[in-house]
């Protein structure tokens, strides 16, 4: 699968035929650390003056440099079809090369990164329980009523929530077996059969 | 293999796997590595300086600092969970495999500081909204706009609450005529004389 560059991205990109090549391994390696922890505008500045040249020049050639690892990374292209991709931007063999060893180098990673931006719901972060004995209220004295009560803390990006609930122990149980059939299911000889064609 | 400070549940893997790590310390540092993580579990903060250099002699990475540390967390406060005497503590330790000395050593820390231990995790136990203030005033009405001449003594009771889901503040202020408010007296005087017969 062929990656589509557009006019701008190619023009973007077409400034970095114009440095040397340790001056594109360092975008290159620039380009990474702002995928894993964001970009930090005042490198441009610096790399700007060093190279004379306008940052924005310099802005354009590392951000294009990060739209196309991402791009590949997403799409998972072969080593070929990178190549190919590449070829359209007249870069010499070197240039090629390298980009081709970034790409190669980071997939894993940049992956990572971009599997976590997908929406995802409240998950599970802590469950406190506790067990009581109703032993007695305004209405009724002498009685015996065991009660479980749960508080479920869910995380959802960065807020975290709570839920008090309250049980008896029959329904407890029955909770615990119906999660405990949900798991079986997972050894269940249709989903084996899912399971090893995703694999 | 059933063991008591598990909760009569079998041992978990990971517990097993890091027992050769702990192996690998000399008692005497397994015992002040017990009192670190003894103070971490009573909230008194752990000093990982002094883990650092207690555990730099048998060359321990941080990834087998970290599992030494939670693994003597989970003996521990499990142990005080389920209120196993430091004898049968020491005996199941060493069917899984920790030496004699090490047990020991640890024993001793778990006898030293179990009742702290499970005060502590009796504190901690899931609290549903608890009442943190009580404030009160009595008013004498002398008249309003329905009726010239009241003359009636009312309660104003301020409760200061925690909310159980998100475990702010609350608070509810009620008023109370005399009448009312005697009602509600005797029924917690008697709630109260049952709290007293369980106590």
């Amino acid at each position: 699968m062929l990656l589509v560059l557009s006019e701008e991205h190619k023009e973007h990109l077409g400034f970095l035929s114009e440095v040397d090549a340790p001056v594109v391994g360092e975008f290159g390696r620039i380009a990474v650390e702002f995928l894993k922890k964001g970009s930090n505008p005042k490198i441009f500045e610096g790399a700007a003056r060093k190279l004379n040249v306008s940052s924005e020049s310099v802005q354009h050639g590392v951000e294009g440099l990060m739209y196309l690892l991402t791009e590949s990374s997403k799409l998972m292209i072969s080593e070929v079809d990178f190549q190919d991709s590449v070829l359209v931007l007249g870069f010499s063999e070197e240039l090629n090369e390298l980009l081709l060893q970034l790409y190669l180098e980071n997939r894993k990673e940049i992956r990572q990164i971009l599997s976590k931006l997908a929406p995802s719901l409240p998950h599970y972060h802590n469950l406190e329980w506790r067990l009581d004995v109703q032993l007695a209220s305004r209405a009724l004295r002498q009685q015996v009523k065991p009660t479980v009560t749960l508080k479920l803390h869910l995380e959802d990006g960065a807020k975290r929530r709570a839920h008090v609930l309250q049980t008896d122990p029959a329904t407890l149980q029955h909770l615990i077996h119906e999660l405990e059939r949900a798991l079986a299911e997972l050894k269940s000889n249709h989903c084996r059969r899912i399971l090893r064609n995703i694999k | 293999m059933r063991f008591r400070f598990c909760g009569d549940l079998d041992c978990p893997d990971w517990v097993l796997a890091e027992m050769s790590t702990l192996a690998r310390i000399s008692s005497v540092k397994m015992k002040l590595l017990c009192v670190q993580v003894i103070k971490d579990l009573l909230d008194e903060g752990i000093d990982y300086d002094k883990v650092a250099k207690l555990t730099s002699d048998a060359k321990f990475e941080s990834g087998d600092i970290k599992a030494g540390i939670a693994v003597l967390s989970f003996i521990l406060s499990s142990a005080a969970k389920h209120d196993v005497d430091s004898e049968s503590l020491s005996s199941e330790l060493q069917q899984l495999g920790l030496p004699k000395e090490h047990t020991t050593s640890l024993c001793k820390s778990y006898e030293d500081k179990h009742i702290a231990l499970q005060e502590k995790q009796r504190e901690s136990s899931l609290r549903l909204g608890g009442l943190e203030a009580v404030n009160w005033r009595v008013d004498y009405t002398l008249s309003s706009s329905e009726l010239k001449q009241v003359n009636e003594p009312t309660v104003q009771l301020r409760l200061q609450a925690q909310d159980p889901e998100t475990d702010s503040t609350q608070t509810t202020t009620v008023s109370i005529t005399a009448d009312k408010f005697r009602v509600l007296l005797t029924e917690l005087r008697q709630a109260q004389t049952m709290m007293n017969a369980l106590q």
